[in-house]
């Protein structure tokens, strides 16, 4: 008798467990949004995304896909990427309601979400269950650029990081290897750290002259070398502030000596790389005139000539180099996580939950891989599953190296300062940028380019941003390790 | 009525209470322009005014009465003050050169010839461009790598060179005037070929039988009837250098630093990337002044409201 | 002097107005060019070193993506807008120009108040007219835009019209008068014919006011009347300047203002004849 019951019990018991797996199993954080939008069907929500290359993806995958799983209607607004942060406040300020979910960066959190113009998401994960797939979000993604005051203001959808990709040929090709071994008495390899890389970039364009090729080139233009600073900086050792006292130091010996090495190393880059922004970077070292470079993981797709086929991508030049390019962290170790973006939703949206459902259903394991798989998408991967599915690791033969550095920086990473009003800081830096390329001294610049980020501080209220930096600079990705 | 003086004449005409259907004539047909200045107008200028005065930034909506404490900030801010001359430079650069540029155009087009038509079509074609794409497109002249300009430049000095145009300090100024008189000195040939035809033929005619010269003639006789239209345009496109901002932003975004940071991009970047929106409220209205003293002082120098 | 030589110098002077007539051409024309290739070119021909001069094969694939996406439909809205708000803003401006110049109206004063509408630097003031539309309910509408763009343009119409007006006789309208003509009958059947010339020269560069304005439309659009100017700054983005659609999308929005501007010059730079007037 107890026997049976023991057994039935158990039956029952795993009867249950099974049901409540598969039902967990079945219920996946995609289809419970879908299941849950029903009830808004016929609606409309109004979404902003970055114009160009970004918004195909809601305009012609995840919008219409949306649509025809609950009958909620997706309108994109296409802004241009300067004028993101700009908008978003207007609106907030209008208090229309004219946009329901948002792309943000996570360095205008703070920002934002100090000003009210976000919605907290904590109530809506767990309404919605989504708290497992929000845990799956790759750590560095997830406990850095998720939340601001203690909060969820953002589902974190673009694993967007600083990587080098180098060309394996040149550092493969036994004649090369010789005349470099000549020149420099060491063996040629990826460069580890700012040092070896300037060594390496300025041999090996002295090597390649003769074929008009490059030791290497990056995208110096001052918004783009605003992250190459801030990364660089940090790897070398620096800190942008003093904790106590909340001055900056960024003008530090360290400071310094990242900017004049900066500078030297155009000596060994194409003539006008100074003016060089992502397209033109893109086009040189697919081209083949350039042996390293370091951009975000878009790069990687194209050289290897993925999506390159599709239409919307006939902008980027044809890849020369496909089959030829490695990858590996850039110098230092420690990769910036460069903008990236999330999802929040505005808080004077007149349709949270349908717009909520939306964002967890782009963000949700199914749907965002799917994401980051197609050509022609500038979402880069994001999840702990991303980096190991084998969907996309058919992709292109050099795609599980491509996968698993991009894992490697994702474990290493570091991601932008975000205070209040980081733009102001950021601005500075950039300008800093400008007169440095302009032939300024290092020092000078970063002297005032300090005085600049005091009196910052000091209009915003030196404790206000104390706690908020403090808050920046206490989570995992803030400074190396 | 014709047989009457014409001082009569305009005393009827400004006073025709003779003929009641038109005693408002006057009002009738400024009306509806009135009326949509007032609209465009006066409620943002009350709305700037009153903003300027309270303590609006990107993160503090404060609109408790501040007093002058933004217009004060205003006198301290030596990055202000730096875009305003930048601004000034750019104008008294560009201004006359586009004018003296035009006019010579203008002489150059006057008289009929085969194909006039064709070239004057063509000339006007970057006035026409929007000014976010003209400088994006001088940006790509420019450029090192991929544009013509350096190329050429290159042919010329017979070795390549190395001319980064929006970036380098002694460059950028040239390039950014380049591109804004390459743009606009069609406006100021087209109105002023306009101006230029209507000159009565006779008068210049009799001149030069006369015996006077070129120059006589066009500073005694030319000048003098296209200078109500002239006045105009200059003040006009005066005013629209003042404001550039579109060309910068697209060649140098201010830049190298703020080196060439106008007026407007000050503007644009405190209230709209900083959100500063009460202090730029206030610079907004310190432009607003300078800008209504200088027209002003213009207007009735070049007896152009009488 | 001969016959001869008299019409050698004329030739010299046509040969030598032509030479700097073609150079102006090359220099005002080439940047235009140059845009207008780049949306021939493929990408590997845009961004090639050294710069490519003449696109191997001129390629339609960039416009035709406009198209394909409906991004061309800005074109239309630009159309819309400045064609719209340039006739109505030449209507109302002329006769506004007209009642300062023969009634002098509101004295010194009021011209002087219009114009400072022009001064205003859109920047300053378009926060609060944003304020003000939304409240009216006027964001993102074809209404909305129109409206605010005669109103900026009028200033620039007025005075341009001002002048235009003075050079017109006193007696041609008196004379109308007399013939028992209304004022509103002198005002269309005189003063508009007479000002012909300066009203072309002065639409065209209204139109072209209205149709690259840019800061407005930026901040007042959002999906559904979006123009060209604001459509063509989407291109250029972080991450991908999308130059083949930035020519090919600033090539579609030259040629409607080149085609007007192309027949409007026939009467702007016609003269009239006012020898025979005042003869």
């Amino acid at each position: 008798m107890n026997l049976i019951k023991r057994l039935g019990l158990t039956a029952v018991g795993a009867l249950i467990a099974a049901t409540t797996v598969s039902a967990a199993w079945a219920e996946s954080a995609a289809d419970r949004a879908v299941k849950e939008a029903q009830k808004y069907k016929g609606q409309t929500i109004t979404i902003v995304w970055e114009a160009g290359l970004q918004s195909l993806d809601p305009l012609n995958f995840s919008g219409p896909l949306w649509e025809k799983l609950t009958g909620m209607k997706v309108k994109v607004v296409e802004v241009q990427t300067a004028e993101m942060f700009t908008k978003i406040m207007q609106e907030y300020r209008a208090g229309t309601g004219a946009y329901d979910a948002l792309n943000v960066m996570p360095s205008w959190m703070p920002d934002l979400a100090n000003a009210g113009a976000l919605e907290p998401l904590d109530a809506y994960v767990d309404k919605y269950g989504y708290k497992d797939e929000f845990q799956k979000i790759a750590p560095i993604y997830r406990d850095n650029w998720a939340k601001a005051n203690g909060k969820i203001y953002g589902l974190p959808d673009d694993g967007d990081v600083f990587i080098m990709y180098f060309r394996k040929d040149i550092f493969e090709d036994p004649k090369i290897k010789d005349a470099f071994k000549a020149k420099t008495g060491h063996d040629l390899s990826v460069p580890k750290t700012w040092k070896e890389f300037g060594e390496t970039g300025s041999a090996l364009t002295e090597i390649l002259k003769p074929q008009n090729v490059y030791g290497a080139a990056f995208f110096r233009q001052p918004p783009y070398t605003m992250f190459m600073f801030q990364e660089r900086f940090r790897n070398e050792g620096g800190k942008f502030f003093d904790a106590e006292t909340m001055k900056a130091t960024i003008n530090s010996d360290i400071g310094v000596k990242v900017l004049t090495d900066m500078r030297n190393e155009n000596k060994f880059m194409p003539p006008g790389v100074e003016q060089w922004g992502f397209v033109e970077n893109l086009a040189a070292f697919m081209a083949g005139q350039t042996a390293m470079t370091i951009s975000w993981p878009p790069y990687g797709r194209w050289a290897a000539g993925y999506g390159t086929d599709d239409k919307a991508l006939n902008w980027v030049p044809k890849s020369t180099v496909g089959g030829k390019v490695g990858y590996a962290l850039p110098p230092g170790g420690h990769p910036e996580l460069a903008a990236g973006f999330d999802l929040s939703i505005a808080s004077t949206s007149k349709n949270k939950d349908a717009a909520y459902l939306f964002i967890q259903w782009l963000n949700s394991e199914d749907i965002s891989l799917q994401r980051v798989k197609l050509p022609t998408t500038l979402r880069d991967p994001f999840r702990d599953s991303h980096y190991t599915d084998a969907g996309y690791l058919a992709l292109w033969p050099d795609a599980k190296d491509y996968l698993k550095t991009l894992k490697d920086a994702s474990l290493a990473g570091i991601f932008d300062l975000s205070v209040l009003q980081t733009d102001k800081y950021e601005e500075v830096l950039r300008q800093a940028i400008g007169k440095l390329w302009a032939g300024e001294d290092p020092k000078a610049i970063l002297d005032a380019a300090a005085g600049e980020w005091d009196g910052i501080t000091k209009k915003i209220g030196v404790d206000k941003q104390k706690a908020v930096y403090a808050d920046w600079a206490s989570k995992s990705g803030a400074y190396p390790k | 009525m014709t047989s009457a003086s014409p001082f009569v004449r305009s005393v009827i005409a400004r006073h025709p209470s003779g003929r009641m259907p038109d005693h408002n004539f006057r009002y009738w047909i400024i009306a509806p322009s009135v009326f949509l200045l007032l609209l465009i107008g006066l409620f943002p200028l009350i709305y700037s005014l009153v903003v300027s005065f309270q303590q609006i930034t990107m993160t503090d909506y404060d609109t408790s009465f501040a007093g002058l404490t933004n217009y004060a900030q205003l006198f301290d801010d030596a990055r202000l003050w730096q875009s305003i001359a930048h601004t000034l430079i750019i104008t008294i650069i560009a201004l006359p050169v586009e004018l003296v540029f035009g006019l010579a155009m203008a002489h150059l087009f006057l008289e009929r010839m085969p194909g006039r038509q064709i070239f004057i079509s063509l000339i006007v074609l970057p006035t026409v461009i929007s000014p976010v794409v003209a400088g994006a497109t001088w940006r790509l002249l420019f450029d090192q790598r991929y544009g013509p300009i350096n190329q050429v430049i290159g042919w010329f000095a017979g070795h390549e060179v190395v001319m980064l145009w929006n970036i380098t300090p002694h460059l950028v100024y040239p390039a950014i005037l380049i591109c804004e008189i390459w743009q606009w000195t069609p406006f100021m040939f087209l109105i002023l070929l306009a101006a230029l035809s209507n000159v009565d033929k006779s008068l210049t005619e009799a001149a030069e039988l006369d015996g006077a010269g070129f120059w006589r003639i066009f500073f005694k006789i030319v000048l003098p009837a296209i200078w109500p239209v002239m006045a105009i345009a200059i003040l006009i496109r005066g005013v629209d250098l003042f404001r550039i901002f579109d060309v910068i932003w697209a060649l140098t975004s201010g830049g190298p630093g703020t080196m060439t940071e106008t007026i407007s991009i000050y503007t644009y970047v405190q209230g709209f990337q900083q959100f500063e929106s009460s202090y730029t409220a206030a610079i907004a209205f310190l432009i607003v002044g300078l800008m209504s003293v200088i027209v002003i002082w213009a207007i009735r120098r070049m007896g152009l409201a009488k | 002097m001969t016959n001869f030589s008299l019409a050698a110098t004329r030739r010299w002077k046509l040969a030598c107005r032509y030479g700097l007539a073609s150079l102006l051409l090359v220099f005002f024309v080439f940047p235009i060019y140059w845009l207008f290739i780049i949306s021939f070119k493929t990408p590997d021909e845009i961004f090639h070193f050294p710069p490519v001069w003449y696109p191997k094969s001129f390629q339609f694939a960039n416009y035709a993506v406009l198209f394909k996406d409906g991004d061309a439909v800005s074109v239309l809205n630009s159309l819309i807008l400045a064609g719209v708000s340039t006739v109505i803003a030449m209507i109302f401006g002329t006769m506004c120009a007209y009642s300062l110049v023969r009634f002098k109206t509101g004295g010194e004063d009021f011209a002087v108040w219009v114009i400072s509408q022009r001064l205003m630097p859109p920047i300053a003031i378009i926060f609060p007219i944003f304020l003000l539309y939304v409240y009216l309910g006027w964001v993102d509408s074809y209404g909305g835009l129109i409206i605010l763009y005669t109103a900026f343009n009028l200033p620039y119409v007025i005075w341009m019209m001002r002048g235009y007006i003075e050079d017109i006789p006193l007696e041609l309208e008196e004379s109308a008068l007399v013939d028992g003509c209304s004022r509103w009958a002198v005002l269309w059947k005189v003063v508009f014919p007479m000002a012909r010339t300066g009203l072309f020269a002065t639409a065209v560069f209204t139109f072209v006011f209205a149709w690259n304005e840019f800061i407005f439309a930026l901040v007042l659009t959002r999906t559904e009347v979006v123009t060209y100017t604001v459509q063509v700054t989407h291109y250029f983005g972080g991450q991908s300047n999308f130059w083949a659609k930035i020519a090919a999308m600033s090539a579609l929005g030259t040629v409607p203002v080149f085609i007007t501007v192309s027949l409007l010059q026939r009467f702007l730079v016609r003269g009239i004849s006012m020898g025979a007037v005042k003869g």
